[in-house]
């Protein structure tokens, strides 16, 4: 495992030196329209059955509720704000494509949304990072206690995640802020940290299951 | 590196953030949550999570967007709704009367569909109910008198296997030993031939490497049957390099 990690600290570091100095802009520019709530991810799932039978109408309400929540993440993770546009469109395309096929069971609409950007926006990561690592300089992998207050922005839900994920260890916060924020993988979060592969993985399970109490997320 | 069933469990976190290391990995987890009730249940509260770290990142996108993707969603046709069956947590244990009734008519479609039945039928209780939705439409294609089964090597490793009735119109296809996909990726089946390219179906994550019966119905003359790897939630067309191409005797 640890073979695959070969030759890529440099733009590991690189990618998460992009990460830390985020352009303070996105954060003060942000929208608090995405409001998190049972309520609303109620009516996102009505909203999306409809979706599902080809009405546009309902679509757009859709993403008026959601596309702000996706460009948000993925541009946190891409940085660049034309490709973070190019798969934003892409996942909303998506979500109007295969709308007939979200199963409420498995979880709510706003949660199905924001999976497949995390994971439309790790698959460029991989796949850019593959083609310009070269150009990443050596950066400092040092980490920014402070990272946390780059995630979040003052609306009354994001001062509850930010409380939440303050009420973590400092190696629980960063785990999960690199794997999700920063996409890496978790032998790649393990190097950053120089932590083990095991340690990661438990502080990772242990701060989401704090997180998710914290926040009285119900599964 | 081999993991126990306990490391497993742990790495539902990993999971839910997409930061497991491998499509090896992220298969194996999948496998293990398919059959792990408590581990589902973990998931599906951490997704949540990920969804408020989701939302406290959100930023207003640039307002051409909007016009763009609704101007592309008038011209994208939608997926139709699944047809694959999924294995439901809490179903699994539930007995049916599926199997002596499949294997009664098993028994009198001969030794080559008795045989591809083999496949559908090894392992678990929970993959003969997770087929029980299906299970008429794939007794009459099992019960046509014109039933006939096809094994194919596929270029992604392992063989499909694919039991087809002419006059029904219906085939089934089950794989087995094909390449595992993460789950951004998909097997996708087609019916292809000179004047149409059909999409028949997602075929079902694979257990102990095999995949759960998928049916295409309405077969046409000259139909082909295809699969493709495809992005996550299928295509409309194929994008890929077809990995099997069958000639159906329709």
């Amino acid at each position: 495992m640890w073979a695959l990690m070969g030759g890529s600290a440099t733009h590991l570091a690189g990618r998460w030196a992009r990460m830390k100095s985020m352009d303070p802009r996105d954060i003060h520019a942000a929208q608090p329209r995405a409001v998190p709530g049972q309520q609303r991810d109620l009516d996102l799932d009505r909203l999306l059955a409809l979706v599902a039978r080809g009405d546009e109408a309902a679509f757009e309400a859709v993403y008026n509720q959601l596309a702000s929540a996706a460009y948000g993440l993925i541009r946190k993770m891409l940085r660049d704000p034309a490709q973070s546009e190019e798969v934003t469109q892409e996942v909303l395309l998506e979500v109007w494509r295969t709308a007939p096929r979200f199963d409420p069971a498995k979880g709510s609409a706003a949660t199905w949304v924001m999976t497949i950007a995390h994971r439309r926006a790790i698959d460029r990561i991989r796949s850019v990072t593959a083609t310009t690592a070269r150009d990443y300089r050596a950066a400092e992998p040092l980490l920014a206690s402070d990272e946390v207050a780059e995630a979040v922005e003052a609306s009354i839900d994001r001062e509850r995640v930010r409380h939440c994920l303050d009420g973590l260890t400092q190696l629980q916060r960063e785990s999960i802020t690199l794997a999700y924020y920063g996409g890496y993988s978790y032998p790649q979060v393990a190097a950053l940290l120089g932590a083990t592969l095991s340690s990661i993985k438990t502080r990772i399970r242990d701060g989401l299951i704090r997180m998710r109490d914290c926040l009285g997320v119900s599964g | 590196m081999k993991l126990r069933r306990h490391d497993l469990h742990l790495l539902s976190g990993v999971y839910v953030l997409d930061a497991l290391d491998s499509e090896v990995e992220r298969d194996r987890f999948e496998r293990h949550l398919a059959r792990c009730l408590t581990c589902s249940g973990e998931v599906r509260g951490l997704r949540e999570v990920t969804t408020r770290l989701a939302l406290a990142a959100a930023l207003q996108p640039p307002a051409t967007m909007h016009r763009r993707v609704l101007a592309s969603v008038r011209r994208t046709r939608q997926l139709p709704p699944t047809t694959d069956v999924q294995p439901r947590p809490g179903r699994w244990r539930k007995r049916s009367g599926w199997l002596p009734r499949l294997a009664i008519t098993a028994a009198a479609v001969g030794v080559a569909a008795a045989a591809a039945l083999g496949i559908i039928l090894s392992g678990t209780q929970h993959r003969l109910n997770a087929a029980q939705l299906e299970n008429r439409a794939i007794a009459r294609v099992l019960a046509a008198p014109d039933t006939r089964v096809l094994r194919r090597p596929t270029s992604a490793g392992g063989t499909a296997t694919v039991i087809v009735s002419p006059s029904e119109r219906e085939l089934i296809v089950t794989t087995a030993g094909l390449r595992p996909l993460p789950t951004s990726k998909v097997y996708e089946a087609w019916l292809i031939n000179p004047r149409h390219i059909r999409a028949a179906g997602l075929l079902p994550a694979p257990h102990s490497g095999r995949t759960q019966p998928l049916l295409a119905t309405g077969l046409s003359p000259g139909d082909e049957l295809g699969l493709t790897v495809e992005p996550a939630g299928g295509t409309t067309r194929p994008t890929t390099t077809p990995i099997l191409v069958i000639p159906l005797p329709v």
